[in-house]
């Protein structure tokens, strides 16, 4: 409990720290013109072109200072994201004259990088009642290549907490920016959970065998469809050593496919984003697996925002036949999921079948949020849970108490940490 | 016997000498400081005293705004040993829309002042007319050494928070931007021995 009071001292440190001061700038006073954005042999002037090289996110922030007053503090947060998301070696900015009076010109000039090296934590999450997750790792950029080395430690996403290491080759772009590549290579060491142990002695048929580590590789290949859609297809190769005294190394070996359809819309004072996906895995006896199931999940994800309020809601669902490793299974009740609900108490093993909607509202940091669910095997009636919740969020800083809507007495949850 | 092709040779020491002497050489020092005493402070002159250029100045050009830092030391002897240090900051901007070069110059404080329509050499001057050091403590037949030292602190490293989590970029963190400095410095003087001026207010 002390760290989660320390952790709470540090981020409300990072969510209330003082603004940097723009007075400071005597062209604070001025009206942004346009922007223009420039690189090796491209131009663009957002005013009136749009761009596919930065992500929505980012072309928003960067139009939205159009007709505002110049804020170099905002300015010097853009170019950094701007260097972050292209990988550049340096983006600077000027202000000039714009054709108006009173009004300027903001120009970025993008400068490419030859390689850069970044250390990134993905992932840090502190949930009472399963402890901390986290990632990290360490990546070397050269152009549209990535090799990155990271560890792991989750006790979160799936039934179990896995420690260990992951590594990834990334090409962004195969002949075209359209198509993509990666190969991931992941070994870990698994710990169970108490009650995770006892659901598996009471019910040893239904589900795969407790293991103590596992390994796997997973190739696969991105292709834009076309602008708004992508296609992931590939493979993932995976082994699992069991627990016991012989130490059986049994096969996951499955085929994937996925596709994710992502938009965004604009008003002037309004912004929307939807985000859909669905995916197949598929283990069958083809390919000579001793795990032989197939996992669909789909989801819907749907964000307004107007000034400072925004109302997300995100429905997800799964659904798995056949006898599926522990960590290929469904889970609710962590940090994304039935928030307030402790998945060891209500699906120790994980379920073969889940739907959970959220509904959240944020004001400016703070954030309310509504989560429904409900996760079973095929063979158990299906039991709908509830849960309300409070907190901030402010960039990828969150902190939030969640509490399970049931009879009897009140257990809340506390998450904090960092989010993507 | 030295081989031919090699030509001179340069001895370890005397690499290490100049490795040793290099970062001197950064400090530009100038001996052409004019100090001035109030009878409570000392004032420094800008005559002679430039510090708007170089990449500072192609940075304010381009509408970022530049911290100067300026620190005052006052020695006992030639500039080892200091008894009395302060610092000043303040805030240059360039005024895209100003007739001419323009300048815009605030200081924190306290208290905080601010000056706008200011030509480069009046950024310069406003900058060191606010640059005072009191003498407080100084023996008025003590002799001392002043050190005027101007620095622009570099632009802010990107900031670590992005959308995908927490990222740090090890070549940016490795190689920092440059900050650039310059150093003047005047004495020996005693208090008793300065012409005293009108005092000035800041």
């Amino acid at each position: 409990m002390k760290s989660a009071w320390l952790g709470c001292l540090l981020l409300g440190s990072l969510l209330f720290a003082a603004p940097q001061d723009s007075d400071t700038n005597v062209n604070a006073r001025y009206t942004v013109e346009t922007v223009i954005l420039s690189g090796k042999g491209w131009t663009t002037n957002l005013q009136s072109e749009t761009t596919n090289k930065i992500s929505l996110g980012l072309l928003h922030a960067l139009t939205g200072i159009i007709g505002q007053k110049v804020n170099p503090g905002y300015l010097d947060t853009l170019a950094q994201n701007l260097k972050r998301e292209l990988s550049a070696r340096e983006v600077t900015h000027r202000i000039v004259r714009g054709g108006a009076p009173e009004h300027v010109r903001v120009e970025f000039e993008v400068r490419p990088a030859r390689a850069s090296v970044g250390m990134n934590i993905n992932q840090f999450l502190y949930n009472s009642k399963q402890g901390f997750s986290g990632s990290g790792e360490v990546a070397v950029t050269t152009g549209p290549n990535v090799i990155a080395l990271g560890l792991v430690s989750n006790a979160d996403w799936t039934p179990e907490r896995y420690s260990g290491i992951v590594a990834r080759y990334e090409d962004k772009s195969v002949g075209t920016d359209r198509l993509s590549f990666k190969f991931e290579a992941e070994t870990f060491h698994t710990q169970w959970n108490q009650s995770t142990t006892y659901a598996m002695e009471a019910n040893p048929q239904d589900v795969g065998a407790l293991y103590r580590s596992r390994q796997a590789f997973q190739p696969t290949a991105t292709l834009v469809l076309f602008q708004p859609l992508t296609l992931t297809v590939g493979a993932r190769v995976e082994r699992f050593q069991d627990e016991g005294p012989s130490a059986t190394v049994e096969a996951a070996d499955t085929v994937m496919a996925s596709l994710h359809y992502h938009q965004s819309f604009e008003g002037a004072a309004w912004q929307q984003e939807f985000d859909a996906d669905g995916s197949l895995h598929s283990a069958t006896r083809v390919l000579n697996t001793d795990y032989v199931y197939t996992l669909r999940t789909a989801g819907v994800r749907y964000e307004y925002r107007r000034g400072k309020q925004t109302v997300i809601d995100n429905v997800w669902g799964g659904y798995l036949t056949g006898i599926a490793p522990l960590s290929d299974r469904l889970v609710l009740g962590n940090a994304e999921y039935l928030r307030g609900w402790n998945k060891y108490e209500i699906d120790p093993l994980g379920g073969n079948r889940a739907i959970s909607n959220s509904v959240e509202y944020h004001y400016g940091p703070l954030q309310a949020f509504y989560d429904a669910g409900a996760i079973w095997d095929e063979s158990q009636p299906v039991v709908a849970r509830h849960s309300v919740g409070l907190g901030l969020r402010e960039s990828v800083f969150s902190l939030a108490v969640a509490i399970p809507i049931r009879a009897g007495r009140v257990e809340p949850i506390f998450m904090m940490g960092i989010l993507p | 016997m030295p081989e031919p092709s090699r030509g001179i040779q340069i001895s370890r020491r005397r690499w290490l000498l100049a490795g040793l002497v290099a970062p001197l050489l950064r400090a530009r020092a100038s001996e052409n400081l004019i100090v001035t005493f109030d009878g409570d402070n000392l004032h420094l002159s800008s005559l002679g005293v430039h510090f708007l250029q170089g990449n500072s100045l192609s940075r304010l050009k381009e509408g970022s705004t530049v911290e100067y830092i300026a620190t005052i030391g006052l020695f006992r002897d030639p500039y080892v040993s200091q008894f009395k240090r302060i610092e000043h900051h303040f805030f240059v901007s360039y005024d895209v829309w100003g007739t001419g070069d323009v300048f815009a110059v605030s200081t924190p404080g306290p208290p905080p002042r601010r000056a706008t329509n200011l030509s480069l050499s009046g950024t310069e001057t406003w900058c060191l007319e606010r640059v005072a050091v009191a003498t407080s403590g100084i023996a008025h037949d003590q002799q001392f050494w002043l050190q005027l030292e101007l620095r622009t602190v570099p632009p802010k490293l990107s900031s670590i928070v992005s959308g995908g989590g927490i990222h740090l970029d090890v070549i940016e963190v490795l190689t920092p931007g440059q900050e650039e400095r310059q150093t003047f410095r005047t004495g020996p003087m005693r208090l008793e021995d300065m012409p005293r001026v009108r005092g000035r207010r800041g």
